[in-house]
């Protein structure tokens, strides 16, 4: 583990092990402890895959008080596990919603049934948001998902599209331009401004995808505020 | 109320920005240059944070439909009322009726036009800051309308000098993946000139590349300032508008004068990296 003056009023810290749920795990705690303790000097927490950026008000306190507070923090797996919930997205795997479905299960010698039935039989890590407000980046999925970016980014891919890219999967919650194979779609938000938290995960939290049909899809996109099923575990 | 007769190149609504949301992929947003902007409020007795216009290298055309009190700071533009030309680091006073004409930069590329009581339009997320996917409008357009708050009782006793300088060295720290540069690339960093390229409030461009080659790294937190190096060599300074994390190498960090001072450059200046402590 590596603590680094990333600016004069953040700190940066970074995990060298492997990638999975139990980083997550360690990360989300380190980050809920630095905001309990530390609340009156905080700006964000901002935390990704395998690090974790601490902005804070440098009126308040110095770089190098702070540094020496945030290493102090003992960190680790906590007894108490931190409630993260697991939440059910509805996708529909419509070719009409899924541009690139076709093309990738050739690339994958696979058939689209069987990336469909890969994509949804695992239950994948909010490991980071990012890139647009509310993108989430989910993983890890299966290894026969595995796939490059698209050499050529797709200018224009819709509000609720399921990606797929490297060893991850993600939503798109607006329309953006981007280079992740499209695999499907969630006709619900991921980010809501009617809010006062406008995602209802978080990272730490996991997805399940749900696959439904055109009609239902149709039907859940007319009901504006709908939100997903969630579970606590 | 203020009418946009014709909104420049890029004019928006600004404020110090929006803070706490970076953990959902929220921008900071913001004034690009922080310290013009402050004292642009600072000169009508405004808080330092206030929402105001951003105009970047060629002004609007604006009517005021009520007396307001304003004033513009940052880069050189000439600015005309009613074709009268006016001061810049002062408070303005104008009447129902006048038409304020900013016309555009002869050094610098952003200035700041600031009214007495500030913006009037909805904070989201705690700001009224610009940006596309958070607010519904995110650069002026002809014919809008913008509601000014109400201030009868402000100060104007704020005694300010110009202090508006631009810098061609830009101040820099070692970011987390300093270490992958090589001893060349290094020479090359802190001795040659870099051109600024395209930019935007997302981020600067350089035109000179440096080492090609390095490996994406995982998604991993950025911010304004964070300098980062593609793989194919090119160098990215990121600005108020950036996304909050990125895949590639962070191999410095410009601290908040020199990001300040870098949002007065433009496309073709040329700048030099100084490491420092």
């Amino acid at each position: 583990m590596k603590y680094f003056i990333y600016s004069s009023n953040s700190i940066l810290i970074t995990y060298n092990s492997d990638i999975n749920s139990d980083l997550i795990q360690v990360l989300s705690s380190l980050k809920s402890k630095i905001e309990i303790d530390y609340e009156e000097y905080l700006i964000d927490t901002v935390q990704s895959i395998n690090s974790l950026l601490v902005v804070f008000d440098s009126n308040k306190i110095s770089v190098d008080d702070f540094y020496i507070k945030v290493k102090s923090i003992k960190t680790g797996k906590t007894k108490n596990k931190l409630k993260s919930k697991i939440w059910e997205v509805p996708v529909c795997y419509d070719p009409s919603y899924a541009s690139d479905l076709e093309e990738f299960s050739k690339s994958k010698n696979l058939s689209k049934q069987d990336v469909i039935k890969i994509h949804k039989s695992k239950v994948y890590d909010i490991m980071s948001m990012g890139f647009l407000p509310g993108f989430m980046y989910l993983g890890n999925t299966d290894n026969r998902l595995y796939c490059e970016r698209k050499p050529r980014p797709s200018l224009n891919i819709k509000k609720g599209s399921i990606g797929l890219a490297l060893n991850q999967t993600c939503i798109y919650p607006q329309d953006s331009p981007g280079g992740w194979h499209i695999i499907g779609s969630s006709p619900i938000n991921f980010f809501d401004l009617k809010y006062k938290s406008p995602c209802f995960a978080k990272p730490a939290d996991k997805i399940k995808f749900i696959e439904i049909s055109k009609s239902r899809y149709e039907s859940i996109k007319k009901n504006k505020s709908i939100k997903p099923n969630s579970q606590i575990i | 109320m203020i009418k946009v007769i014709d909104p420049g190149l890029y004019s928006s609504i600004q404020d110090n920005g929006r803070f706490g949301y970076r953990n959902i992929g929220v921008p900071y947003s913001g004034f690009m240059d922080n310290e013009s902007a402050g004292l642009a409020n600072k000169i009508i007795g405004n808080k330092e944070s206030q929402s105001l216009i951003e105009i970047t290298l060629m002004g609007p055309t604006l009517l005021f439909n009520n007396d307001y009190t304003l004033s513009i700071t940052g880069g050189d533009f000439s600015s005309l009322i009613n074709n009268d030309k006016i001061e810049m680091y002062k408070p303005i006073h104008v009447k129902l009726g006048d038409t304020l004409k900013i016309n555009h930069t002869k050094s610098g590329a952003r200035c700041y036009l600031a009214i007495s009581g500030g913006i009037d339009i909805k904070s989201i997320l705690g700001s009224k800051s610009s940006f596309k996917g958070i607010t519904s409008s995110y650069f002026l357009k002809k014919g809008d309308e913008i509601k000014i708050i109400n201030n009868d009782k402000s100060n104007f006793s704020f005694n300010c000098k110009s202090v508006f300088k631009i810098d061609s060295v830009l101040h820099v720290s070692k970011g987390p993946e300093f270490c992958m540069l090589k001893k060349d690339s290094l020479d090359m960093l802190f001795n040659k000139k870099f051109t600024i390229g395209i930019n935007n409030r997302m981020g600067y461009n350089f035109n000179e590349k440096l080492q090609v080659g390095l490996k994406s790294i995982i998604s991993s937190p950025v911010l304004p300032g964070t300098i980062q190096l593609t793989p194919s060599g090119n160098i990215i300074v990121l600005h108020r508008d950036c996304q909050t994390s990125g895949g590639y190498n962070r191999i410095l960090q410009l601290n908040e004068k020199s990001l300040n001072n870098l949002s007065q450059l433009k496309n073709g200046n040329k700048t030099k990296f100084k490491l420092i402590n």
